[in-house]
């Protein structure tokens, strides 16, 4: 069906009706649309788009430690923060922290779910397995690795000197602390993608195998051609979700390097944070938010623009 | 030839299994040991303790924080699963104008970065009155763009035909909510809800924000209460704090993959 | 069809308020007065506190001090500055002592001295180079609650191992880098062992500084006027990087990152040889290492006069807006705190000071002393600080922010910056942070 209807044409079945019915039916349909939207508009507005605006408004002041606003700014947050190399250097450390990340993690996820997404024995143990990661929570899972990055007695140096490597300061070094942090990250977010990706693979009507079958498609044709096209909107999901979620990774960050060393990791949520929580420089925080939101929302807009296209519904 | 591909099967399975669990079984052997026995980086513990758990249920109260947890947890997936799906339906099913103004509108609270609310959200929260009280902890979740993206995507996946039958045979929109669509979703409220419950679970910042007495706070404070910097954490306890908070939600995880599995039988649309 | 919805949406709201109804937090506190104290003490030390104020609240029966845990001191500062001045901030604060300039600026709290003047009491049995920190413009601000300072940590086995004399550690830059050179070991072309180390955190760099009489900030370190300009990058400055760069280079010194666990593993691994850490968490250490630990004084360059150290951790703030009683109660709840007796127990289970010396001198400490030498050490080099405006410790807002810099300043050394050119970009980035905090 067509996804895009225009909103203040009526729908088809209703066009041999006069005008004024139209505009009444609409209303009512539109009346019943909200019923079902209320519950969530209510708490969108109160809990995100009040404080979206607040962050706006205080983009353009200077404020004290509390957060008030002292005096206006105008666009002087933002001039400071496009002359700013930290700011670009943020920057460049957020886009290739979520291209580390999201292929990655979606490539793997996938992987597994194939792997698990067979008539097999003992398939539910593996499933719950693979789901694991996201049963821990950020501060548990952080928390574990940087035991496991610890140049000293860390078990992953000691396995690289036991097969005759030399050790690595994993989390001090700049060349390979995003990198670090990056893996952690992919296993963490593991767990979740891997259990949209299987339920999605449950929903394709195991007909439609069938028939390949009987044409005598090979395994790797049959994904291309039916699994990866149904599996599509779910693909789609999955990758829009977990690149708003790379480009706002924070915890981790904030557990094994705190930006550092010499701004390697410093993301761009991580510098929003210490900006406004730790430095007290609410305004020149909110300015970078704003401009995360941007970002943000520029990157889903043409996700949808694009990427929704291809995408296969039923 | 068939026996061969089946092993190598699992071969893969369990190697990929070992690499997954391995954190976690790090975090469960050094739970076992004495703090020395961690410090010197060994990975099997030498002398099996449970000290570390004593020490962690006596230093904070880690019995009320987890039913503290559980229920929080449990109330905001409730109430996510509720508002989710009824905002889901809306955007799949009725035709109203703005609709997708709408929907778009609720994708890119998912862009706001949760960090620029908190403030604003804590003096709300204070201004209602909701500090120190679980309804603090719980309304502000229960909208989530992720949750009505998720399951607009599965309902885009029920047969609109279906719904077109129903209203000729004059079925309602909401019985047909109930009765149709739900039902044909289990899959995907099932994953939104562990989904739902484990985020809940992990929640730290706000929880600390918003509440001042043990009697309403979480696990994933009790597990920071635990940790220092200017003396040395004993990650021991540290860790069994970690195993203890874990636990339950990997339980949980074990519990929803059953029902995953059986959601996902009934649910095969034909 | 709506009703049902309706009705659904009623019986969550119902479901919930019913779980939530009878958990309301505030409870009457039965005609006594109630202290709530904010504080950020977590792993041992939080059953620490907790004893101590249970035992005030047994003996004071008009009295109900409730401690709170609100995080990190970072996360609990930030909740104070959402609810400051309104009903819901605490009658007590606990904040670090780089949060003294925004405590006071904030306008939110009532000077300690207040309560000592009104009481009469006497501050001369505090330890006076601790409560130095807290004085500002001859006032006593907060008093100060856990205090620590840096020491040397070493390892005495490895001493020994090495041909050094376990009981002459070294006082001078130049002692440490023979001795690092001489705990240095080399298996092949792996490092096996380093010779020392130091945590990057601005802290250790504050004192090195300070060891040596140098400023971090002009005014004399904000103290005789709000502090303009960042001096740190000046010659005592300027010979602690001198001294970690050529040590990285000579290959004796290990960059241990920013974690204070990860540190203490390496050194508890034998890993690093030499390191420094707080003064609070020596006993800790001896307990869990596997080998004899030293503690020394911080090392100053040669020639230089030691001047001493700042005192670091914690004080705890009265809040503004409580009432006169709570505020009385507050008071008292202090000066239990300084007891003898109590910081006594404070100082032999945490490790931190007795900020009142007479609790040296109590049996519990003494016994404490002849099984761990090492604790007089920390206390030792506390008492014989000179005090000045350096070893005062440096008065700005902006000091979490400059901590930052100067972290990444010493983190460029690593990658083979010059001292000078990293220290002068820590210095203009904090120049900027402090012109910035003046609007």
């Amino acid at each position: 069906m067509n996804e895009r209807i225009s909103p203040f044409s009526p729908p088809t079945p209703w066009s041999v009706r006069t005008k004024r019915t139209a505009r009444q039916a609409a209303m009512k349909s539109w009346l019943e649309g909200m019923v079902y939207l209320v519950p969530s508009l209510l708490l969108f507005g109160v809990f995100l788009f009040y404080p979206l605006g607040r962050t706006m408004y205080l983009s353009v002041f200077h404020t004290d430690y509390q957060g008030q606003p002292t005096e206006f700014a105008g666009l002087a947050h933002f001039v400071a923060l496009l002359q700013d190399a930290s700011f670009w250097h943020s920057l460049k450390a957020t886009i290739l922290f979520a291209v580390l990340t999201v292929p990655t993690t979606v490539v793997i996820s996938f992987g597994l779910a194939l792997l698990v997404h067979e008539r097999r024995k003992g398939m539910g143990i593996f499933r719950t397995i693979f789901a694991s990661t996201m049963g821990m929570s950020v501060g548990v899972a952080s928390v574990i690795w940087m035991f496991m990055y610890n140049p000293a007695i860390g078990i992953i140096n000691r396995l690289l000197s036991a097969i005759g490597g030399s050790p690595v300061s994993w989390l001090l070094d700049p060349d390979t602390a995003l990198y670090a942090v990056a893996a952690a990250t992919i296993w963490m977010n593991i767990g979740l993608t891997f259990l949209l990706l299987l339920a999605g693979l449950q929903n394709i009507d195991p007909s439609l195998y069938e028939s390949a079958r009987i044409t005598g498609m090979s395994y790797w044709r049959q994904l291309w051609t039916v699994t990866v096209p149904l599996l599509s909107p779910t693909l789609f999901f999955v990758t829009t979700v977990s690149l708003i979620q790379a480009l706002q990774t924070f915890g981790q960050i904030d557990f094994l390097t705190k930006g550092g060393p010499v701004e390697a990791t410093n993301v761009f949520v991580y510098a929003i944070y210490r900006e406004a929580f730790v430095n007290y420089q609410f305004g020149s925080a909110s300015a970078q938010a704003i401009v995360l939101f941007l970002i943000i929302a520029l990157v889903t807009f043409l996700q949808f623009r694009f990427a929704e296209r291809k995408v296969h519904y039923q | 030839m068939r026996t061969a591909r089946a092993t190598a099967h699992y071969v893969l399975l369990c190697l990929c299994s070992v690499v997954i669990l391995f954190p976690v079984a790090y975090a469960l052997l050094m739970s076992l040991m004495d703090g020395a026995a961690i410090l010197s980086g060994r990975l099997w513990p030498e002398n099996w303790t449970l000290v570390n758990y004593e020490a962690a249920f006596q230093q904070a109260p880690l019995g009320r924080y987890l039913w503290n947890s559980f229920f929080v947890a449990f109330m905001i997936t409730l109430g996510r699963l509720i508002v989710s799906s009824l905002a889901a339906f809306a955007f799949v099913f009725l035709r109203f104008p703005g609709r997708d103004r709408w929907f778009y509108i609720c994708i890119a609270t998912m862009l706001v970065p949760w960090e620029a609310t908190v403030i604003p959200n804590f003096l709300t929260i204070q201004a209602l009155g909701w500090t120190n009280r679980y309804v603090g902890l719980i309304v502000p979740f229960w909208a989530m763009a992720f949750g009505i993206f998720l399951l607009r995507q599965q309902f885009k996946q029920i047969p609109h035909e279906l719904y077109e039958e129903a209203q000729l045979s004059g079925i309602g929109n909401f019985r047909f909510f109930c009765r149709v669509v739900l039902p044909l979703s289990k899959t995907s409220l099932v994953t939104l809800a562990v989904y739902s419950f484990l985020d809940a679970w992990n929640m730290y910042l706000w929880p600390l924000l918003v509440t001042n007495d043990d009697r309403v706070r979480t696990v994933q404070i009790g597990l920071k209460q635990l940790q220092t910097q200017e003396i040395a954490s004993s990650w021991g306890v540290v860790m069994a704090a970690a195993v203890i908070a874990m636990l339950p939600t990997l339980l949980l995880l074990f519990a929803g993959q059953k029902q995953l599995r059986k959601g996902l039988m009934q649910g095969a649309i034909q | 069809m709506r009703k049902v919805l309706a009705s659904f949406l009623t019986l969550m709201f119902i479901g919930l308020a019913a779980g939530c109804s009878n958990e309301d937090a505030s409870k009457a506190a039965g005609g006594k007065t109630e202290v709530v104290f904010w504080h950020s003490m977590s792993g041992d030390l939080e059953p620490v506190l907790n004893d101590i104020v249970a035992d005030f609240n047994q003996t004071h029966p008009e009295i109900e001090v409730k401690p709170v845990f609100q995080g990190t001191y970072e996360e609990a500062l930030t909740k104070w500055n959402a609810v400051a001045g309104t009903k819901d901030a605490p009658t007590i604060m606990q904040t670090f002592e780089v949060g003294t300039k925004h405590m006071i600026d904030s306008g939110k709290v009532v000077p300690v001295q207040t309560w000592i003047d009104k009481d009469k009491y006497d501050v001369s049995q505090w330890e006076k180079n601790i409560v130095n920190y807290y004085t500002v413009n001859g006032r006593i601000y907060s008093m100060p609650f856990n205090s620590s300072t840096p020491v040397l940590i070493y390892n005495k086995d490895a001493f020994r191992e090495a041909g050094l004399d376990p009981e002459k550690p070294p006082l001078t830059y130049s002692e440490l880098k023979e001795a690092a050179k001489k705990l240095t070991k080399k298996k092949g072309k792996e490092t096996e062992r380093y010779g020392f180390s130091i945590l990057n955190y601005g802290w250790f760099f504050e004192e090195m500084v300070a060891v040596q009489g140098g400023l971090y900030v002009n005014n004399n370190n904000g103290r005789s006027g709000d502090a303009t300009k960042a001096v740190f990058n000046g010659d005592e400055g300027k010979r602690v990087f001198e001294l970690i760069r050529d040590m990285y280079r000579d290959g004796t010194f290990y960059n241990v990152g920013q974690n204070w666990d990860d540190m203490r593993a390496a050194f508890q691994a034998g890993k690093i040889a030499m390191y420094l850490d707080s003064s609070a968490g020596v006993k800790t250490l001896i307990d869990n290492s596997p080998f004899e630990v030293g503690v020394s004084y911080l090392p100053v360059p040669d020639g230089v006069e030691r001047q001493g150290v700042i005192i670091g951790g914690a004080s705890l703030w009265m809040v503004k807006g409580s009432s006169e009683e709570e505020q009385k109660a507050a008071w008292e709840f202090m000066k239990y705190l300084t007891t003898a007796p109590v910081q006594a127990k404070w100082h032999v289970r945490t490790g931190y000071f007795a900020i009142n010396p007479a609790a040296y001198d109590e049996p519990l400490v003494k016994d404490e002393w002849a099984k761990y030498p090492q604790l007089k050490v920390t206390v030792d080099q506390l008492h014989e600080t000179k005090s000045t405006p350096a070893t005062q410790g440096a008065l700005i807002t902006v000091f979490p922010e400059s901590r930052q810099h100067v972290v990444k300043a010493m983190e460029r050394l690593y990658e083979g910056i010059d001292p000078q050119e990293a220290l002068d970009q820590a210095a203009e980035e904090t120049n900027r942070a402090l012109q910035g905090a003046g609007n």
